[in-house]
């Protein structure tokens, strides 16, 4: 497994030699403890650089740690390579968000593909919610982003992302010229989720009905708690299922679930609308966290 | 005039590549290719529809639909399948006495980490493993022995794509030749559980599979420059229809 250095260095290597503007590199890392004493989590070391930042993070009713990642040149330009390096130590938990939604600008034509690195790790027991705001490539965006997610005994997960298709409201719909994501999820050493999806509206066609059909958002969800046994996974599934089903307007909004090769969940969204994705992303979270946690889930602060 | 008669020649030195098969060796080989990616094989490929059964029952998939949302299935989970045998192809070719087992188990781990229908991911496996049982059963195939008691013993899966590609491996297929072939019986599996779920019939079914056959070259061929880690399939209506699938009440398809 490369280091996030590495990754960045790797796809720099691949681009091709013709940038005229110096890219932006920046790293913004995050290590999360709990404090035996209070059981808080706090949020114990960062290293941050412009144009990522963090201001503080915020204690919630649990206990966990709430952190809003802000990125305050807006959204990420052509030829930017961040990386998000996140650790939570054993027994902590921390909520991650955004400000609002990650705009991914439009490049100029010379520029390479703008690259972003997550490298995660949940130590046992931890707990990281990762609750982002939608991604929206404009027209043009070339995106690439790299996730890493490992997890150690009893680590606990639940991580969305959501892509709309370009800025809706004027219309551009599907005019990016490309966007990639990787996610990989290890537990306990071992791969249960190697997500691949390569969007190139230009060479396929989006709206075919072995893709998004009539949708235009996509969204996927894992829920994971390292060593849960597959019946109980099996048995949220079909809770879950019956939840999802109430989202699902045929035609508009489809959700699935399934039970991953081990550990874990994953949902599935597509929808014509994104403004019905984060709603039901949020009631399916609820419901997992209280059968996986026996508590609330507690909406970041800017949903209130 | 002279255009015409190169052409004739070469039309010529084709036909007269087929001399090939007078070998024993190659005539056996292609015979072989046929008979592992024949539909006949009893390895259950016909009681799976990887998610199309509840699209239909949706009413999401009709006969019109077919041809594009068979090459776009190709497209993605196609070269995914495609990417992954030729993987496994190679695996048998790296040192033909013995299998690398962790490499194996690797394989076939990441391919069940980018499955994320529980059905469909279990069908997958569930075809591999009954594919290598039988032709293990075959002959005297020393490293499919190994591939099957390496994955029983890591409680690891064994998918269909590696499968066909470590087998074909080691009975001395060729490379891409293998990667056609499996594409190819994927996409008359689908055509086949299509006529099964939709007012398809046979000529329709054909024609269907005729005109897929480019996109099916295309798709091994790009296979061949892509690395195991550059596999991406991006299908999320099939994704939802194979996840809701268990919840269907008659259903033809275990998957």
């Amino acid at each position: 497994m490369k280091t996030i250095p590495e990754l960045a260095q790797a796809e720099t290597d691949a681009q091709p030699a013709r940038a005229v503007q110096s890219p932006v590199l920046a790293c913004l890392c995050l290590d999360f403890e709990r404090d035996p004493l209070t059981r808080q989590t706090v949020l114990a070391a960062s290293h941050q650089e412009a144009p990522l930042r963090v201001l503080r993070a915020f204690t919630l009713e649990d206990g966990t740690a709430l952190v809003h990642l802000h990125n305050v040149s807006g959204g990420l330009l052509g030829g930017d390579r961040l990386a998000l390096r996140v650790r939570l130590d054993a027994g902590s938990n921390a909520q991650l968000t955004t400000t609002g939604a990650t705009r991914l600008y439009r490049p100029r034509q010379e520029a390479p593909v703008t690259f972003q690195a997550n490298e995660i790790t949940v130590g046992e027991d931890a707990l990281l919610e990762y609750l982002p705001d939608q991604l929206i490539p404009f027209a043009g965006a070339r995106f690439s982003q790299r996730t890493s997610i490992r997890l150690a005994r009893g680590a606990g997960l639940f991580w969305w992302e959501v892509l709309a298709p370009g800025r809706e409201a004027r219309g551009e719909i599907f005019e990016y010229a490309s966007v990639e994501l990787k996610t990989d999820l290890i537990a306990l050493g071992k791969p249960i989720v190697a997500e691949r999806v390569r969007l190139e509206p230009g060479n396929f066609v989006l709206s075919s009905l072995s893709r998004l059909g009539p949708c235009r958002t996509w969204a996927t969800f894992y829920v994971c708690r390292v060593g849960l046994e597959t019946r109980a996974w099996l048995a949220l599934e079909q809770e879950l299922r019956k939840l999802a089903q109430e989202w699902t307007v045929p035609g508009e909004t489809f959700c699935g679930i399934s039970t991953l090769a081990a550990h874990g969940l994953v949902v599935r969204c597509a929808a014509s609308h994104g403004r019905h994705v984060l709603p039901g992303l949020r009631a399916l979270w609820r419901a997992a966290k209280l059968r996986l946690y026996g508590r609330e889930a507690v909406p970041p602060r800017k949903v209130y | 005039m002279a255009t015409t008669t190169v052409t004739i020649m070469k039309s010529k030195a084709v036909m007269d590549s087929d001399e090939h098969l007078q070998e024993p060796g190659e005539a056996l080989a292609e015979l072989r290719l046929l008979h592992l990616a024949d539909s006949a094989l009893p390895i259950g490929a016909l009681a799976h529809s990887f998610g199309l059964e509840f699209l239909v029952s949706a009413g999401l998939l009709k006969v019109l639909d077919l041809p594009e949302f068979l090459r776009g299935f190709l497209e993605e989970a196609g070269m995914v399948e495609a990417v992954f045998c030729r993987e496994a192809f190679r695996l048998a070719r790296l040192d033909p006495g013995h299998l690398c087992a962790d490499r194996w188990l690797e394989i076939n781990d990441r391919l069940s980490a980018l499955k994320p229908a529980r059905e469909s991911r279990q069908g997958s496996a569930s075809l591999g493993r009954n594919f290598l049982g039988t032709v293990a059963g075959l002959g005297d195939f020393a490293l499919l022995r190994e591939a099957l008691q390496a994955s029983k013993q890591a409680g690891s899966s064994i998918h269909h794509s590696p499968a066909f590609g470590l087998t074909s491996g080691v009975v001395g297929l060729q490379e891409s030749r293998s990667v056609l072939a499996y594409l190819h019986q994927t996409a008359a599996s689908l055509v086949s559980a299509c006529q099964r779920l939709l007012p398809l019939g046979q000529n329709g079914a054909a024609r269907i599979l005729w005109n897929l056959k480019p996109v099916i070259a295309d798709t091994a061929r790009r296979s061949a420059a892509c690395a195991l880690d550059d596999a991406s399939c991006f299908m999320p209506l099939l994704d939802w229809a194979a996840m809701e699938h268990p919840g269907l009440e008659t259903r033809l398809f275990i998957s």
